[in-house]
């Protein structure tokens, strides 16, 4: 196993009661590879995923309720690799929000962030297709213009969900050894500059080390 | 301390969650699973606060963590109100709206902007400006509750080494480790020693009375002068540079704290004593310690202001005409009241800060790696003859803070009314030399000054360059992108170390005065003009025991660990900084216990 480790931002967007966070909970709590529990921390939830022959650690973002009025940190979206825009196949205004989240994106966020568009709770579908109210098509249309994976997800059978996230992890560049990342001057950042807090001093001689 | 009036925490409030568990599991709130979140405003909320600064952040995801319904809101439509990180954009609105009146407690804002920003090279949004800059000591209260409550985890830190003096026009780095007392050429033997021995007494002062008492009414200067025969030089670093203090009067226990401050936080996360927050520094926090709060619970609406507050009926109206009933207590930025708020406290104190774009990068202050420096400059330093100190705290691009090539120089001083503008002037014009002079290719030609070595390195005739500092002409000027001036009050006077009574100012008043829309209101304080973040966990708590009826549950949560997330730091040895606030000559008698508990004895 390739011993470097890629951490993903990523945060959820979508009108409230689309599903965001049962997404995130069945692909956190499904028993997905080799991997251990799922751990809750008040941050963010971690979840790693074996892609190909790489581990990538996606860190799952909520909005904690704070977009409801439109009031979102800039913290939210900084430094995001990777957001999941939410809406639900049976509800056209979630569809609108989500068109919403999009341009709100493109102003605020990284401008080479992955984006996933997904429709969610086609479940509800199987046994009354007169509930959809959002056109597969529609969705594959909007994610083709602006440039977005696509995925319709049902979180409660959890069609499609560990799916968008190895989507989504396969299009990041992944971190190699002595990989430096440039900001959007082309100036080298150096993680090294990081010190993590929680980590202080118990080598001797150690300098800004990050446990990443 | 359980007082009668303490309210139940969140466990005992809360049973039927805990019931399986000893210790309270912590979930996040995760939006429309098991509580799906209401679409208007609760009617209503244990706490309101209004204003988003580094206090109000903090205490509100205290309370949220303790189980409290908070309702925060802010009149901005940004974060961090008087802790905010802005744009340049959200600079020239700021300035307007303090010079239309429209925000209480700053005044007298001037604002230049070069076309390059918005037109040319640079965009507005390149730049994130702290409108109260802050460090963060590596030991002390605020940084073991951002462990504590993981907000860490949002926010990325950087750290600040450089430390300097400016004496006899330059700038003198810091000989600050006991390796580099050893090993400087410039300290004469005798020096070192002395040196040498007020370190060993300073990290263990309180337990040597018989070394300091004598001089405990006395100015720390005459007592490192007379008690360790300390040079002027070396007394003036210790006093203004490693104790940051704000004049030359300042008393021995307060400097001693804050000297010890300094020198334990030295080494604790490697060889330097502060952090900063990349992208902005209070701003950036106070967003975190929100995000927190929502995560617990807490219910967040910026562009909302807070209209008035009924006391008997608990009742608050907001601007837009909604209303929420306040069970407990509202808590008020002072910059965020209306017309007819009457209760806010005195705030008599003014800072004056300056702050400055440069297009230089600055590197030549700071340490290889680094991105931050601190310069101090002693009363008596500067041309306008300064008594109070003016500190300036400068930031390059590898914060994130400003586009590769720029630099922000943040300067400030607590001397009161016209003088102070001078002095900041002066600091100033002295930055800009300094830099000119250090960053010039100039000097590097003049066979005067530079001679070559046996081996062919460079030799510096340090004689020959300060004579020829003086002398220096700069060639260039400083391109100055953006140069922002404005005072600020506070109620918080520049202290020496922090204690709880600063803040008691906050009390409210049993009478109530006819006509006034805010009788009942807790005020939070302005921040004050330290330069580090050591008044705001002491701040918060203040409140926060006036809502709860004590302390001792603040930030008392356990949250799972993180798969990778590493243990806390390994000493637990007391968490000795300006905050601690245990001088043996202590008059708060009852208070003690208390202000001698500080959270950094807390298990992390």
């Amino acid at each position: 196993m390739n011993s470097a480790v890629t951490s993903i931002k990523l945060v959820l967007l979508g009108e409230a009661a689309v599903g965001k966070s049962s997404i995130v909970l069945r692909f956190v709590s499904n028993d997905f590879s080799e991997n251990k529990e799922p751990t809750i921390g008040a941050a963010f939830l971690t979840q790693r995923v074996n892609i190909n022959d790489n581990t990538v650690k996606f860190e799952i973002w909520d909005t904690a309720g704070q977009e409801r009025f439109a009031s979102l940190a800039p913290m939210y979206y900084r430094n995001a690799q990777a957001a999941l825009i939410v809406y639900d196949v049976t509800k056209p205004q979630s569809f609108i929000k989500a068109r919403h989240w999009i341009k709100e994106l493109h102003e605020q966020a990284n401008k080479d962030m992955i984006i996933a568009l997904v429709g969610n709770k086609v479940d509800v579908l199987e046994n009354n297709e007169d509930e959809r109210k959002v056109a597969r098509e529609e969705g594959e249309k909007l994610a083709e213009e602006e440039g977005l994976l696509f995925f319709e997800t049902s979180a409660k059978t959890g069609l499609n969900v560990t799916e968008t996230f190895v989507a989504i992890g396969e299009k990041i560049p992944l971190k190699t050894a002595g990989d430096q990342e440039t900001d959007s001057n082309g100036v080298a950042i150096s993680d090294e500059q990081r010190i993590d807090l929680a980590n202080s001093g118990n080598a001797a001689g150690q300098t800004a080390g990050c446990s990443c | 301390m359980l007082s009668p009036e303490r309210r139940p925490s969140m466990a005992e409030r809360r049973p039927s969650i805990f019931a399986h568990a000893l210790t309270p599991l912590v979930v996040p709130h995760l939006a429309g699973i098991e509580d799906p979140l209401p679409a208007t405003t609760p009617e209503k909320v244990d706490v309101l606060i209004a204003g988003s600064g580094m206090v109000e952040s903090v205490l509100a995801a205290a309370l949220a963590w303790q189980g409290s319904t908070v309702l925060h809101i802010d009149k901005n439509d940004y974060y961090g109100d008087t802790a905010a990180t802005l744009t340049v954009d959200q600079i020239k609105r700021w300035v307007n709206e303090i010079n239309d009146g429209k925000i209480p407690y700053y005044e007298n804002a001037k604002l230049y902007v070069s076309t390059e920003i918005g037109n040319g090279k640079y965009n507005s949004r390149d730049f994130g400006i702290d409108i109260s800059p802050k460090i963060l000591f590596t030991k002390s209260d605020l940084l073991s509750i951002l462990v504590k409550s993981r907000v860490h985890q949002y926010l990325e830190f950087q750290s600040l080494s450089n430390f300097h003096t400016y004496e006899n026009d330059s700038f003198e780095k810091l000989t600050n480790t006991k390796q580099e007392i050893f090993v400087d050429q410039k300290l004469p033997l005798m020096t070192k020693r002395n040196l040498m021995k007020f370190i060993k007494f300073v990290l263990n002062w309180e337990e040597q009375p018989e070394i300091w008492k004598p001089f405990a009414e006395k100015s720390i200067a005459e007592f490192l002068i007379e008690k360790f025969k300390l040079e002027r030089a070396q007394v003036f670093e210790l006093i203004f540079s490693i104790g940051l203090c704000y004049n030359i009067e300042t008393k021995v226990p307060e400097a001693l704290q804050r000297i010890r401050r300094y020198l334990t936080s030295f080494d604790v996360y490697g060889p330097f004593p502060v952090l900063y927050s990349k992208y902005g520094g209070p701003g950036e926090l106070s967003q975190g310690f929100c995000r927190s709060a929502a995560v617990g619970g807490a219910t967040y609406k910026l562009n909302e202001t807070l209209v008035s507050y009924n006391a008997t009926t608990k009742e608050a109206v907001f601007a837009d005409g909604s209303k929420v009933s306040v069970m407990e207590k509202v808590i008020m930025s002072p910059t965020q009241v209306n017309q007819n708020s009457k209760n806010v406290p005195e705030q008599p104190y003014q800072i004056h800060r300056l702050t400055c774009i440069v297009e230089k990068d600055c590197k030549e202050w700071f340490s290889e790696g680094e991105s931050a420096a601190m310069v101090v400059f002693p009363p008596g330093s500067l041309k306008s003859g300064n008594k109070q100190v003016v500190q300036a705290f400068i930031l390059g691009a590898g914060s994130e803070c400003c586009p590769s090539g720029t630099s922000i120089w943040y300067m400030s001083t607590t001397e009161q009314g016209v003088r102070a503008e001078m002095d900041l002037d002066a600091a100033l014009e002295a930055m800009e030399l300094s830099i000119l002079r250090e960053s010039s290719t100039d000097l590097e030609n003049d066979n005067d000054i530079v001679q070559f070595g046996m081996n062919g390195q460079t030799v510096v005739n340090s004689v020959r360059l300060g004579q020829s500092f003086k002398e220096y002409v700069p060639r260039e000027k400083v391109h100055f992108l953006c140069k922002l001036y404005y005072t600020q009050y506070t109620s918080t006077p520049p202290f020496g170390v922090v204690d709880p009574s600063l803040f008691e100012k906050n009390v409210v008043s049993d009478k109530f005065i006819p006509g006034a829309s805010d009788n009942g209101v807790l005020y939070t304080s302005m921040p004050s003009a330290e330069i580090s973040y050591d008044e705001v966990v002491t701040a918060a708590k203040v409140l926060y025991e006036k809502i709860v009826g004590s302390d001792d549950d603040f930030f008392d949560v356990d949250f799972e660990d993180d798969d990778d997330t590493q243990a806390g730091p390994a000493d637990n040895s007391n968490y000795e900084n300006a905050i601690d606030d245990e001088d043996e000559d202590d008059d708060m008698g009852m208070g003690k216990n208390e202000s001698t508990e500080f959270v950094g004895e807390m298990e992390i």
